[in-house]
Parts: structure tokens; sequence; C-alpha cells
């Protein structure tokens, strides 16, 4: 009798294993899914720029200065390598591109243009993207760190080695934003 | 100490578990009470005798019935709730947002953002209602489909970030499915009121009067329809929170919450079965915003009032600023009371009553649609009544732009395609006259990025009030002079119909009756936009000739 009990228990306590398991699998994969789609958001960043730069340079002559420094911010990006250096370079290009929008804004033949206004609100669209997947990625590092610190679940994590994700945190630089440079005070 | 928004949708999560739990058991028990007095109907001999229903009390009758009632909620519950987004969706009108067009444009990227912070756990489409109205609906069904309605108003009135909360917002109820569950309240409901309904009106002829049963029945059926009432109350709050936490920007949510409750929300557009569905309840009147025990028992939505405060303390602002920033923008009114109108739609059915405004803003409405005047019992022509003309206007687009296919009705050259309050228009460079799509009106009454100068207000007023001594002249003389002839539409060729955008907005326009295209002359259209926004009406009669 008492052994039939103890053999119930063994086999729920077995299928509860599987179940943390397999949420703890569920959660680490929905994370690193999460980080990959923050790449794709920043990589649609990378492939308007080009488009945004060939369309105001026809107008900005005297502004030369300022559309190099788009394009090399974005050529660094591209090229950077290992999350750090990518994190850094990502807001480097950040600051380039709102340098030019406030250029633009001197420009009232450009402000008006429609192809520009679709470029803005393309780039105001994947800026927002970017924070999103951002957000969604911390959200989603949140619950996976509460499901592996909870008390029964630390001992299945600790034994199948399940491992902490990291943050995405701002950058020491971002937290005080420099002010931008438009490069001209008046149109 | 605010509560954050991760408290508050808890919270609510766990009283809407515990009320469902209770609503579920009123179910069965109306099912069971209505299955009784059916039983008394059929067996009233049995009944007479023994005063009870043969086989009641056994658990398998009483397993029988729930299996029955769940079966019968089931097959209801497929039919109407498979398709419903198609349906609910095709019955307001609303079409695909128009990816010309700048500001749908807008709120297709805005969506796309809201999959991504969703991590794209299920697609959500949104579709444009073309109504002045401020509302948002969501509606998900059974086959997966899931649709966001936002209305034309309510569109081209928020900023960016304000639409995102609203978007939020709606999506939230989808996902959490809420929309779902609405679905099924609603089909539910709908049996057992039915049934109750068609059992009243046979017990009335009985002898013996009404039956206790029935009134028991009833009450159920009232008492599960506050329960459902009151769920729906803390979804919203719940669904307030949640949009919180998608864009972590609660003084949007609160600026968008205080515009919709300022404003018109399409009260006579949206059916009242939909009611639960849109984010804010469609009826105007105070006692909502009392926030009384009463008032709160019997409201779909919690008072906008109480919503916009939890905001506001998240955020740390008060009210006060948000009036004062309300202060700047006109308010939206359904429009001057007074004539209203059922008309035949496409699908040859009466649809109604609508005002005057809300006639101009359905996109299908042409002088040739069939209509009735709600105080009178005439069909005729929405062309042959004289309250009913005037709802077409036309926008007109500016500088340099695309050379388009058409070509200008009086100088015959080409037509320069060009953007117009975000929209897309067509111009001509020589005589400055302007062809536009009818479906884009409504969104360009309602955008107010467009100045209304001196020149084109008095130029209006002008207009209008010699249009409007002409048109006196001839209701009392007659039809008089001859006009000169008709334009032929720059699509279709067909001759266009030449005629007054509405009686309270006397400026002329030709539309084409087949192709759906109406040109305006030189600065009608800002001469329309700018009285429609200023109210500016010559005296008018409203008199049958």
């Amino acid at each position: 009798m008492v052994g039939w009990i103890l053999f119930a228990l063994f086999v729920l306590f077995l299928f509860w294993m599987i179940y943390i398991y397999n949420s703890l699998v569920a959660l680490t994969n929905d994370v690193k899914n999460a980080f990959t789609q923050i790449d794709v958001q920043l990589k649609r960043r990378h492939d308007l720029i080009p488009n945004l730069v060939s369309v105001v340079k026809g107008y900005m002559e005297y502004e030369r200065d300022t559309l190099e420094r788009v394009t090399s911010a974005r050529t660094k990006a591209l090229s950077a390598a290992g999350i750090h250096a990518r994190a850094v370079a990502e807001n480097m290009l950040t600051h380039a591109l709102n340098g030019l929008f406030a250029v633009i804004e001197n420009y009232p033949v450009l402000k008006s243009s429609e192809n520009v206004l679709n470029l803005q609100e393309e780039l105001a669209s994947t800026e927002n993207k970017i924070a999103f997947s951002r957000q969604l990625y911390n959200d989603l590092v949140a619950n996976l760190a509460t499901k592996r610190e909870s008390f029964p679940n630390t001992i299945i994590a600790a034994l199948f080695s399940f491992k902490k994700a990291e943050y995405f945190t701002a950058e020491e630089t971002d937290r005080s934003l420099p002010p931008v440079d438009s490069g001209r005070q008046s149109g | 100490m605010p509560l954050t928004y991760i408290d508050i949708e808890k919270q609510k999560t766990w009283r809407i578990g515990i009320f469902f739990l209770i609503l579920l058991f009123m179910y069965f028990c109306v099912t069971f009470a209505l299955l009784q007095g059916i039983g008394m109907f059929v067996f009233p001999f049995v009944f007479m005798k023994t005063g009870g229903i043969p086989l009641s009390g056994k658990p398998l009758y009483l397993l029988a019935i729930f299996g029955s009632a769940l079966f019968m909620a089931a097959i209801h519950f497929w039919f109407s709730a498979s398709d419903a987004v198609h349906v609910v969706m095709k019955s307001l009108g609303a079409t695909v947002p128009d990816r010309e067009d700048g500001i749908h444009k807008r709120l297709l990227n805005i969506l796309d953002e809201i999959h991504v912070v969703t991590g794209n756990r299920r697609i959500i489409q949104c579709m444009v209602i073309p109504s002045l109205s401020m509302n948002a609906i969501a509606v998900a069904d059974l086959k997966g489909n899931a649709a966001i309605g936002i209305t034309e108003g309510l569109l081209s009135r928020l900023s960016r970030d304000q639409t995102e909360a609203v978007l939020a917002h709606e999506t939230y109820h989808i996902l959490s499915g809420d929309c779902m569950e609405t679905t099924v309240a609603t089909s539910l409901f709908g049996i057992y009121a039915a049934m109750i309904e068609n059992l009243r009106n046979l017990g009335d002829e009985d002898r013996h009067g009404l039956h206790p049963a029935f009134f028991l029945f009833w009450l159920l059926l009232k008492l599960s329809q506050l329960l459902s009432m009151f769920i729906s109350r803390e979804r919203e709050y719940r669904a307030d929170a949640a949009a919180v936490r998608m864009t972590r920007n609660p003084l949007s949510l609160a600026e968008a919450l205080h515009m919709i409750s300022r404003n018109w929300r399409g009260s006579s557009l949206i059916g009242s079965g939909l009611e639960m569905l849109c984010i804010m309840n469609l009826k105007d009147d105070a006692s909502d915003e009392s926030g009384g025990f009463w008032s709160d028992l019997m409201s779909t939505h919690p008072p906008a009032g109480k919503r916009i405060d939890i905001l506001l303390r998240m955020a740390r602002k008060s009210i006060g600023d948000l009036e004062k920033q309300a202060e700047k923008t006109p308010a939206v009114s359904p429009g001057a009371p007074g004539q209203r109108f059922f008309v035949l739609n496409q699908e040859k059915k009466w649809a109604g009553p609508f005002s005057a405004a809300e006639l101009a803003s359905l996109p299908w409405f042409s002088p040739r649609s069939w209509i009735i005047r709600e105080s009178g019992k005439d069909v005729r022509r929405a062309a042959e009544d004289t309250a009913a003309q005037a709802i077409f206007t036309e926008i007109s687009g500016q500088s340099s732009g695309i050379i388009s296919k058409y070509h200008c009705p009086l100088c015959k050259q080409s037509l320069i395609g060009q953007p117009y309050e975000k929209t897309r228009v067509y111009a001509c460079r020589y005589c400055g006259g302007v062809l536009v799509d009818s479906v884009k009106i409504p969104r360009i009454i309602a955008r107010r990025e467009q100045e209304c100068t001196e020149r084109i207000a008095s130029l209006a007023k002008a207009v209008i009030n010699d249009n409007q001594r002409k048109l006196s002249l001839k209701r009392l003389k007659g039809a008089g002079n001859v006009s000169t002839p008709l334009l032929s539409c720059p699509q279709c060729h067909n001759p266009m119909m030449r005629t007054f955008y509405s009686l309270a907005y006397l400026i002329e326009i030709d539309r084409c009756g087949y192709c759906g295209l109406t040109w305006f002359d030189t600065d009608e259209l800002e001469m329309l936009q700018c009285l429609i926004e200023n109210r500016i009406m010559a005296a008018l009669d409203f008199s049958q000739p």
C-alpha cells in the first residue's frame, strides 16, 4: 500500500520535473529569439539610411560633413564585432542621424518633400521597433530569471545548467544625452 | 502610493477569474430553469398533477440538460462567431488602410511596432472606419482572425504616441481573449433572450397566467448580464494597464482617452451589440461619468474620469494640464441635430438613421442613393431630397507632383498628383481645380494641417451666401436658368453630376456617380474645409418646398 503511494508520488515528481524543464527550455529559446529580432530591426535601419542620404544629398551641398558622419557611422555599425562594440557603434549612428534630421529642419523644400517625409516616418518607426524589440528582450529575460530563480525550479535549473541571460542596458554615456550637433545655427 | 501597471493587471485578472466562474454557474442555472419551463409547457398534465416535471432531480437529467445547453450554445456560437471579424467590419463599412496615405501608412507602421513588442504572438489586421466619430473597436473570431477598427475621426486627430497607446489597448483585448469571451457572451445571451421572449409570449396565453419560473429565469438572465458587464469593466482597467506596460507611456493613453471622452463616439453608427468591444462607451450621457453605484452597475465601461485618473497618477500629472491642452482643439459633434435619414446601402438593405454629417462620411453614398427621411415616408433619390444633397468634398494638392493619367475637365490638360493633408489628390496647374477620390473626403475633412486663411474664409462666406440666395430664388420661381454644360469625368468620361456638397455647406462640386471621383473648382476644397472646421453656415431654410 505504502509502496504504491510512494510510486505515485515519484511519478508525479517526475512529471513536475519534466514540466519545469520544458518551460525553462521554452523560455530560453524565447530569449534567444528576441535577441536576434533586435538585429533584424537594426539591419532595417542600416538599409534605410543610404536612401535618405541619396535623397537629401542634392539639396544639402554645404552639409557634406553631416552626411559624411552618417555614412561613416553606418559603415562602422555594419562592421563592428562583438556585442559591446556593436552597441557603441549603433549609438553613434543614432546620434549622427539625429544630427542629420536637425539639419533637414533648416531646408523648407526638403522638410515638405514627400520622399523625405516618408523616409523620416520609416526611420522613426524603425527606431521605435528597435526600442520595442529591446524592451521585449528584457521582459523575456526577466521571465526567464524569475522562473530560474523561484524556489523549486532552482534545483532543476542547476541540475541541467540553464544559463542566466544578460539584460540589455543603456551605456553609461547614454544616460546623460549629449546635445545634438546641428552644424548650423540658422538656415 | 500609485499602483503600478503590473499590480493593476494582476489584481483585475484574479477578480475576472472568480467572476467568470460565477457567470458559468449562472449559465447553468439559467439553462436549468429554462428547460424546467419548457418541460412545464411540454408536459402540462404531469405538472398539474404532481407539481413537478418528470425526471427532474435525477443527476442524469441534470447532466443531460447541461450537455444539451452546451451543445446548443456551441452550435449557435459557432455560426455567429466563426466569421465575426468579417461580418462586423463589413457592417461598419471598414476598409483596409491605404498605403499611399501618409497617416494610414503611419498606422500600419505603428501596428508593426505593436507586433514587435508583443513578440508576434498573433497577427492582427487593422481597418479604418470611414466615420468622423472617434472610437476604436477590437474583434476576434473562432477562425483565428483578429482585427482592430479605428475611425477616421480618431486616426486623423491623434498623435503618433496616442495612436500607439490606443492600438496597444485594443491589441491586449485581442491577445487576452477578451474579444472571444465577449462574442461568446453575446451569442449565448442571444439564445436565452430569444427563448425567454418566445416563452413569455406563449405564457401570456395560458389561463394560469405567468408562472413564477419565467420570472426566475428572467431574473437570472438579468443578473448574468450585470455580471458580464462587471467583468467587462474590470477588463477595461486591465487593458489600460497592459497598454502602459507595452508602450511605457501612460500620459499618451490618458490624453487619447481624454480626447475621445470629449467628443462624439459614434453612437448612431456602431450598433449597441458591439459596444463592449470599443475603447470607450458610445453613449454621451452624464450618468456614466458619475461613477455612482447604480451607474457603475449598468455600464459596460468604467467611467472615463476614473481611467484617466489612474493613468495620470502613473505619469505624475494632473487633469488640469490635460484640460488646458484640450481646450486648444475643437470638439467633434455628430453634426447639427435635425434631419436624419435612412439610406439603402450597396447590399440593398436599409441602414441608418444617419445625420447629414454621417451620410457625408459613407464612401458609397451618392446622389443616386435611395433615402427616406426619418420623419417622412417617401423613398426618393438623395439627389432629389433637398436636405440630403451635400456631402461630397474633395481635396486638392499643392506644388509639384506626379503627372497622372487624368485630364482636367475644364482645361483638358494633365492633372498633377499632389499631397494634400497627407493624402494624394490631383490638381490642375492652369485652373487650380482638384480631382479627389470620394473615399478620401472624410479624412480630409477630419485633418487640420491646412490653415484656413482670411481670404478663403471670406471667399467661402461670400460664395455660400450667394448660392443660398440663388437656391432660394430657384425654389420660389421653379427651375429657371440654363446652367453651363455638365463636365465629363476624367476617368470614365460619363457626365458628372453638378450638385452642392450639402445644403449646410453650399459649395458646388461635380461628382461622377460611376467611379467615385469628385471635382472641385479653384479653392472650393479649401473653402469647404474651412466652412466645416469653423461651422460657418449661411442662413438656411429647411422647410419643405
